[in-house]
């Protein structure tokens, strides 16, 4: 029999073949909750999900988890294993950043698609928020950069964002307001959603007035800290078929990562920061054999306002530069060309990786979306960052199986 | 494996770098107030920060220790209005800032010397050794013919 290397059309016929899809989501309260583990936080998200599938736990065979900055477990899917119940016959933690929640559901895919279990439960939590202490913090932003060669500079983790964003409108002739615009789109669209920390109409003005952090980032271009979970189930249509789940599924139908930095020392320019996004994004649409035309629907990882135009731009929505005037005219809104995070994001709704991003995604799909459904939402895409937009990672989603 | 610079002798609060086998002559360099960057001998290409191996395709570890320019342009900074760290607490903004040296590698280091609202990216700045602790020296970098 003849060999050959598999290529990303190998993965759509693999995709096409086993219908992979997100038939279960679940979220937790999300805001300071400070009578809660990490872990328990963790439990109740899986069993939302459990629920809301309506399969019962001792269906579950895969365990895909993250990592958690409170509770520091070097084997974290299995700790949590434990603390749940359960016992996978495919377990793996993921420890990409913010890319990783897009990730969980690539590689319970892969697990699927391999043969080593057939509904997967990905998950995080964190009390984040009330539980890490403040040499925890320092310590978390210690390893956002280089320890040796950029922490003795004071670096911060914003101010690392900051570096991105000020290269970003020297490169682009671009101001604050196009920062700022973002942050604004994210609070209107939490504005509609219950489970979201802040709500309070923000406009462009008051981003621009609130505290300077880094320049050029005010505490409005900064994501919120938050406690809480979220979950969703991955597994094939056949098997929810077989297990009777009745929500409507979300089918997978591509997935690709990008890499870029680790540390911005090594950054050449952000072309690179491009590339990464691009390669990320490109084989998820090659796996797909859709375009970014065909997008109804985008979940950017938002930690901060710049991430957004980087990734929107790095995607190929629109050309480099022109993110910024994009969400200005409020074109990102409900309703608009095209709508990004309409749950709020990290900078509005709470900070969960991009966990929320998924749900949100898969929900809109499922048209539960409540009064920001966006209409005729037929093809998602939800887009994760890791590191200092170093690790990338891209999904698509659609309503109908992959043709 | 790793030789943590101690700030007990001096009272600096803020963070220090802890020096690794491979990064001890840049450590050293800088604490004789001279900026030696890291190249390859086989390719003559320069890299930072320091790595025992060439992050190159040649991997090598044929490495040699170049005292460079000091001569460096401002690519982006950032005023900072926070730290990191308490030891940042009601200290003026300072400027963290990635450069480009002459060399070729960027260095991400303070801009002192001036105004924070005078820096801006594209400017020509020249190292500067800030002796922190009696153990480290920090390489910054002031407007170039200060």
């Amino acid at each position: 029999m003849a060999t050959s290397i598999p290529k990303v059309e190998d993965a759509r016929e693999v995709l096409k073949k086993h219908k992979i899809v997100i038939a279960g989501v679940g979220e937790t309260e999300q805001g300071k909750i400070p009578n809660k583990s990490s872990f328990q936080f963790l439990s109740e998200a899986s069993k939302l999900a459990i629920e809301d599938a309506g399969i019962k736990k001792s269906d579950v065979d895969g365990l895909v988890t993250a990592f958690s900055l409170v509770e520091h477990t070097f084997m974290h899917c299995t700790t949590f294993a434990d603390y749940f119940g359960l016992r996978p016959k495919y377990f793996s933690s993921i420890a990409i950043g913010g890319a990783t929640a897009v990730w969980m559901a690539a590689e319970a895919a892969m697990a699927i698609a391999s043969g080593q279990a057939e509904v997967v439960l990905c998950v995080r939590g964190d009390n984040t928020l009330s539980g890490i202490s403040s040499s925890g913090m320092v310590a978390l932003i210690r390893e956002m950069c280089h320890a040796e060669f950029e922490f003795p500079y004071g670096l911060t983790t914003p101010g690392g964002y900051a570096l991105a964003a000020q290269r970003y409108l020297h490169e682009y002739g671009l101001k604050r307001e196009h920062l700022a615009a973002v942050a604004v789109t994210m609070r209107k669209h939490a504005g509609m959603k219950e489970n979201a920390m802040n709500k309070e109409p923000l406009t462009v003005e008051d981003v621009l007035k609130s505290r300077v952090i880094a320049e050029p980032l005010s505490k409005y271009d900064c994501s919120i800290i938050s406690d809480g979970g979220a979950a969703f189930i991955v597994t094939t249509e056949e098997k929810a078929k077989t297990l009777g789940i009745q929500k409507p599924l979300a089918y997978l139908w591509g997935m690709g990562q990008g890499y870029s930095h680790q540390y911005l020392t090594t950054l050449k320019d952000l072309n690179q920061i491009y590339n990464a996004v691009e390669s990320s994004g490109q084989r998820a649409f090659q796996t797909a054999g859709i375009s970014t035309k065909d997008v109804d629907i985008a979940f950017l990882y938002d930690c901060f306002t710049i991430t957004v135009l980087l990734e929107f731009e790095g995607l190929g929505f629109v050309p480099k530069g022109e993110g910024g005037p994009f969400a200005l005219e409020g074109r990102m809104e409900i309703g608009k060309d095209l709508p990004v995070n309409t749950h709020g994001g990290l900078l509005s709704q709470a900070h969960l990786g991009a966990m929320h991003h998924v749900v949100e995604a898969t929900l809109q799909l499922r048209g539960e979306a409540g009064p920001r459904q966006v209409k005729n939402a037929e093809v998602a895409l939800v887009h994760g960052n890791g590191g200092i937009v170093s690790a990338h990672s891209t999904i698509l989603l659609g309503k109908q199986p992959l043709s | 494996m790793s030789e943590k610079a101690t700030t007990q002798s001096s009272g600096y609060q803020k963070p220090l770098p802890e020096f690794r086998p491979e990064t001890k002559p840049f450590w050293d360099g800088c604490k004789r107030h001279e900026l030696v960057l890291p190249r390859a001998r086989t390719t003559n290409e320069f890299f930072f920060y320091p790595r025992a191996v060439s992050p190159g395709e040649d991997m090598t570890q044929d490495i040699e220790w170049v005292k460079a320019s000091g001569k460096a342009k401002v690519w982006t900074f950032s005023i900072h209005h926070m730290g990191p760290t308490p030891a940042y607490k009601n200290e003026p903004a300072y400027v963290v800032a990635l450069v480009e040296t002459q060399e070729g590698v960027k260095m991400m280091t303070n801009i002192v010397g001036c105004d924070p609202k005078d820096v801006h990216i594209g400017m020509d700045v020249e190292v500067v050794f800030d002796d922190v602790t009696p153990e480290v020296t920090l390489p910054k970098f002031q407007p170039a013919g200060k």
